[in-house]
């Protein structure tokens, strides 16, 4: 039998996971997604200079295993003068692995505007810096969303490993649970159903992002038409 | 790769030209696109490019833009030299920054157009009004509507350059570079990607310009309004200036074999 009342007996610990889940997932992720639009714009920049150790970067994110660069973090650091609480080692694990994956996603987004439109821009003393965030992040975003929602959802779920480094996370925790009250299906289908939601948030996020910047042009335009008919 | 030419020191010619080169040259990998290539244009003065395709006229047009970098030789844009400085002796190249400074008076208008699809009609032409002039949204926008007035797209301003013509989105290409207040406008086959029908209406733009003493460079394969509105023609083959002077002369008593076979082969392709 499914025993609900077992769950709200240890609401606080799940709760707790919940929450170190969130938080951990949330800062994890604008890392990757920050850092891997810096290195992405690095290697747009000036290829000659930051192409290959861009490229090394991205294929070392690619070649190990979250949980390698996760033991590297928190077990190798200290002795490298590296000490870090775990919960920053998992952002920052999170964030440095997820990087290397947005990087490839910005790239492919950047690839696809024509280089006649920078072009353009230069030719009118746009500088480089306004010409990204003006002309070429605007343009790649409908294209990046969903690679990117796909990338986000990938780290949520391997976002689980941090537990291995002891951090309190929905994963520990609901271990704890089961270790605490010999129950295996009730605690580990709660965490199951809350990381399944988190997921289906950024999943819906990333559905109304995309089509919100698909509906964007056309309904300018529409606005805009109905206002001439109208005046 | 740039070498290490020497500097030659400003002439009184470089005063009066508005946009000049000495000698620049051009290779693509093995390929010399451009070879020991003159160029001088006064203001005011509208000047043809002519010649058959992989001739180097749009890479012509490109090094003087510093869009593609020359090898050798030297571009000056009122007298400043382009795209590299004198340090110790040595030629380096300058800051993208510097390039900018120094092409500030050229305004440059694509085969492609090359707007921001993003972006209204408008937007492509208030976007360098607000970024580089520092303009508000609102005087941008005034501005802006004078552009596309003068080039008979007011009407279009709110629409998106996916529905608008291809003639239109050429005449707001050329309404963005004119919003800059160029000096100079340099033209890169304006018209080779429009509908035959459309050619007509960026050609009266561009003759309006020309009218009102705007300084244009234009590869073209137009040689009807070259005919007209050039005050001189170059004719390119093989990335050399083969002939040039007043389209009069250029084309009716063409000096060389390649050029009066290339008029052959236009007038027997526009003749019946």
């Amino acid at each position: 039998m499914f025993d609900i009342a077992l769950l709200w007996d240890v609401r606080g610990l799940i709760l707790q996971g919940l929450w170190n889940t969130l938080w951990i997932c949330f800062f994890g992720c604008l890392l990757a997604v920050s850092l891997g639009l810096v290195l992405a714009a690095l290697r747009l920049a000036n290829p000659r200079l930051f192409g290959y150790p861009v490229a090394c970067y991205v294929e070392i994110c690619r070649g190990i295993p979250l949980l390698i660069l996760l033991f590297l973090l928190y077990y190798g650091g200290p002795s490298i003068g590296l000490r870090l609480d775990a919960e920053i080692a998992g952002v920052t694990g999170i964030g440095l692995y997820g990087a290397g994956y947005f990087a490839e996603i910005y790239r492919g987004g950047f690839k696809s505007i024509p280089k006649g439109q920078l072009e353009a821009a230069r030719m009118l003393g746009i500088s480089p810096w306004h010409a990204l965030i003006r002309i070429q992040i605007p343009q790649m975003a409908r294209l990046i969303v969903p690679p990117g929602t796909n990338q986000l959802i990938i780290l949520v779920k391997e976002s689980a490993l941090i537990s291995i480094i002891s951090v309190d996370d929905l994963t520990k925790n609901a271990t704890t649970i089961v270790n605490q009250t010999f129950q295996v299906i009730e605690p580990y289908l709660a965490v199951a159903l809350l990381y399944w939601l988190m997921i289906e948030l950024v999943a819906r996020g990333g559905y109304a992002l995309e089509k919100r910047l698909a509906n964007r042009q056309p309904r300018h335009v529409a606005q805009k038409d109905n206002s001439h008919a109208n005046g | 790769m740039p070498t290490a030419d020497t500097l030659s020191p400003p002439t009184p010619t470089r005063q009066k030209a508005i946009v000049e080169a000495h000698g620049i040259s051009k290779q693509f990998g093995d390929l010399e696109v451009l070879t020991n290539i003159d160029f001088s244009l006064a203001p005011s003065e509208v000047v043809c490019v002519i010649g058959p395709s992989g001739s180097g006229k749009s890479t012509l047009l490109r090094c003087l833009a510093f869009l593609e970098p020359y090898d050798h030789g030297s571009v000056y844009i009122d007298g400043q030299l382009l795209g590299f400085e004198d340090r110790n002796g040595k030629r380096v190249r300058t800051s993208e920054k510097r390039v900018d400074e120094v092409r500030a008076p050229v305004g440059m208008v694509f085969q492609h157009f090359h707007l921001w699809p993003h972006r209204t009609a408008l937007e492509n032409v208030t976007e360098a009004l607000r970024l580089v002039n520092g303009l508000s949204r609102q005087d941008a926008e005034v501005e802006g509507m004078a552009m596309l007035e003068q080039v008979g797209l007011a009407d279009r301003a709110g629409h998106f350059p996916e529905s608008l013509s291809g003639g239109q989105k050429q005449r707001v290409a050329i309404a963005r570079a004119l919003a800059m207040k160029p000096r100079v406008m340099f033209f890169d086959e304006p018209t080779s990607a429009l509908d035959p029908e459309l050619v007509g209406e960026v050609l009266d733009v561009m003759k309006k310009l020309a009218a009102d003493g705007m300084t244009m460079v234009i590869v073209t394969h137009e040689m009807g309004f070259a005919a007209k509105v050039a005050d001189r023609v170059i004719f390119m083959d093989q990335g050399r200036v083969v002939e040039s002077g007043p389209p009069a002369t250029l084309f009716r008593q063409p000096k060389s074999e390649r050029l009066q076979q290339f008029l052959n082969t236009w007038r027997e392709r526009h003749i019946d």
